[in-house]
């Protein structure tokens, strides 16, 4: 088992034509990704990779029986595509671009809600079961099939951690990347929640970082579950009132700094490691 | 990102929010001439991107006009939390009746935009908020969700403004409504929102913080002058050069250079320096899949930057190969040369391919590499954290 995808997901591409979407269709296809077709208005009849092109996202979904879409296309774009993807039913909206308007992720927020649909990113790097379905830019060789989740504001972090897991023999069951952008599809505790309903998933790593709101919420979902919970948090050095790369990475005045947010995951109850050689000697303490 | 107080206040007056009629000067004898000409007691307000405007001394009422260049001489000789002072507000002192706050902005963890409002104005919303919450008007909507009339009127009455001001300051807060909407804004402060003593309302401050990855969208704030810039404080020259580059970059106070992958390790990279002692002298995102052109110049900021004492580099190969980064360093090492002691490691897609062309470089050109220091998969990167510790704490040790 694993959370949000596996073999048998049936994942579309929005934006499959353009110059990023074709490049990491054919990648996710190589990886065994069941890809099954993609959108481009304009150019329905067209195919890429040997999967179909359609103009709407409503025709791939009754043609292919998608339920999952990863979108490669301009922010600009993004707000019509992934309501156009969740009106049409899909079951996920994996948003790939980064620098999404806040007013436009409001928006498709309050839609992904109203329709049981989970959104994830923008500026995700994706979302990988290992062995399965890679749906994204993330390089498999980071990863193995196993039996520890992972869920992380950025790209680079969860190579980091996975690769730390691989290289331990402890391996991955999914590792979702929540995205980099202020804000987000999805938020930590939804996610947890999703791992602590898997019963392949013995442990999870939580990649939070200054400026994001969304550990806050992640300590209650923590405190009563009983997978454990391994957190880190990225930005504890980092000066106040600068923004460090991620859109979002910033410390407010009003908002939690980097080392308030770990103690409060702690309190809740999840084990915070500094560095990632703090995981692996932590995972064989609880026993996992 | 934040706009300063006149470009803040020009937008008010653009959605017809009532402002103080303002100038602005560049120079103490440019607010003399104002004051001469306008001879009335005068307020004048240093411009800069950055809170706490006031308590370092920022703001001077000024009674006598005559005073007027004497005390702009101090205000533009001020430097508040280290930016300096190079424009002032002139605007006429105001007689204040009452001061109030509105204020609308996003609640990241609900998903809601909030508009608050507090019959204290000129103060922390924060501490009116503790102190006395009766006194807020607080209310949450969803972003598609419309602002009514009766709401601005409810919100009117609850800061204690009495019947006859109530329809003015709804459309006030209307308009601060509309404005938030219509410039894609992550906050918008009136903070005093003031009643004069002649009865009228006007925003006496404005505090505006725009999103700038929406910026595209609304071209007339680039006329206005209006581009991307830091949420406070202006750029350092090397910050703009960076810019200029494409280059996500920050000059912080330590002697590290870091020159890692990602955003993310970029913030946990400057971490692990500290957890071993050390301190990163800047933050930079190489973005995904640089070219070695972008990875060379990444380097040239680093190197011509005096306060680096040693330079820290990683790679995680993803989509971007690792024989891709060792191209765009040995570019730096032939094209710029380096000065600094640098330790790099290579982990992911194709590394070993990454250290051979470095162990190639090196062979037709020892010299390049006399500073230079590459690891591979074998040595975890907390070595190499520490490794970039000890290089800086030796280069300041010998000096």
């Amino acid at each position: 088992m694993a959370i949000m995808v596996d073999k048998n997901s049936r994942i579309m591409v929005q934006g499959i034509t353009g110059r990023a979407g074709a490049f990491h269709a054919k990648r996710m296809i190589e990886y065994g990704t069941n890809i099954v077709g993609g959108t481009s208005p304009g150019k329905g009849g067209q195919t890429v990779e040997g999967r179909p092109v359609f103009d709407t996202v409503n025709e791939c979904v009754r043609e292919t029986g998608a339920d999952i879409s990863v979108i490669f296309l301009p922010a600009a774009f993004v707000k019509e595509a992934a309501i156009a993807g969740i009106r049409a039913g899909l079951k996920t909206v994996v948003v790939i671009p980064e620098h999404i308007p806040i007013h436009d992720m409001l928006l498709v927020r309050k839609e992904a809600v109203a329709h049981g649909c989970t959104v994830i990113g923008g500026n995700t790097a994706g979302i990988i079961t290992p062995g399965e379905a890679n749906l994204g830019i993330m390089p498999d060789i980071a990863f193995k099939p196993g039996r520890v989740g992972t869920v992380s504001r950025s790209g680079s972090i969860t190579y980091y951690i996975a690769n730390t897991l691989t290289d331990a023999g402890y391996g991955e069951t999914t590792c979702v990347g929540l995205g980099g952008d202020p804000i987000l599809g999805s938020t930590f505790d939804e996610i947890l929640a999703k791992f602590e309903a898997d019963e392949k998933t013995k442990a999870v790593v939580l990649t939070g970082e200054i400026g994001g709101v969304y550990e806050e919420r992640a300590c209650e979902q923590i405190s009563h579950m009983s997978t454990p919970v391994i957190a880190m948090i990225g930005g504890i050095f980092a000066p106040p009132g600068k923004r460090m790369g991620h859109a979002g990475a910033i410390v407010e005045g009003k908002m939690g700094t980097a080392k308030e947010k770990l103690d409060a995951l702690a309190e809740a109850g999840a084990h915070p490691a500094k560095t990632f050689l703090d995981i692996p000697n932590i995972l064989k303490k609880l026993g996992v | 990102m934040r706009l300063y107080e006149f470009e803040g206040k020009e937008l008010f007056n653009r959605l017809k929010i009532p402002i103080p009629n303002g100038r602005l000067a560049e120079s103490p004898a440019e607010v003399g001439k104002i004051a001469n000409e306008w001879n009335k007691p005068l307020v004048l307000k240093a411009q800069v991107l950055t809170g706490g405007r006031g308590k370092a001394g920022g703001v001077k009422v000024v009674n006598n006009p005559d005073d007027a260049q004497a005390v702009a001489t101090e205000l533009f000789a001020l430097k508040i939390k280290g930016f300096p002072v190079e424009r002032l507000l002139v605007e006429p002192r105001l007689s204040i009746q009452k001061e109030m706050y509105v204020g609308i902005t996003i609640d990241r963890v609900n998903y809601k935009v909030v508009v608050i409002a507090s019959s204290k104005g000129g103060v922390d919303i924060e501490d009116v908020a503790a102190k006395t919450p009766e006194k807020i008007f607080r209310k949450s909507y969803d972003i598609d969700e419309e602002f009514y009339d009766f709401d601005a009127i409810e919100l009117a009455k609850q800061i204690g403004l009495p019947s006859q001001y109530v329809k003015e300051a709804s459309r006030i807060v209307m308009a601060l409504f509309s404005l938030f909407k219509k410039y894609d804004a992550k906050m918008v402060e009136i903070n005093p929102l003031v009643l004069t003593a002649e009865d009228t309302l006007i925003a006496a401050d404005s505090r505006i913080s725009l999103d700038d990855d929406a910026l595209f969208r609304h071209p007339d704030l680039a006329e206005m002058g209006i581009e991307k810039r830091h949420e406070e404080g202006e750029m350092t020259p090397r910050e703009q050069q960076a810019k200029e580059w494409g280059i996500p970059y920050l000059d912080l106070d330590g002697n590290i250079g870091m020159f890692p992958g990602g955003a993310g390790f970029g913030i946990m990279g400057n971490d692990f320096i500290h957890y071993y002692g050390g301190t990163p002298a800047n933050f930079m995102d190489s973005g995904g899949g640089p070219s070695p052109e972008r990875l060379a110049r990444m380097l040239v900021l680093l190197d011509e930057n005096p306060n680096v004492k040693a330079i820290f580099g990683a790679r995680f190969g993803g989509i971007s190969r690792c024989d891709d980064f060792a191209k765009g360093v040995i570019m730096f090492l032939k094209e710029h040369g380096l000065t600094k002691p640098m330790v790099t490691r290579m982990t992911g897609n194709v590394w070993q391919e990454g250290v051979r062309l470095f162990e190639e470089a090196k062979k037709e050109n020892p010299e390049l590499f006399a500073h230079f220091e590459f690891h591979g998969i074998e040595t975890p990167i907390e070595e190499i954290a520490k490794r970039a510790v000890e290089l800086a704490s030796e280069q300041e040790g010998g000096k």
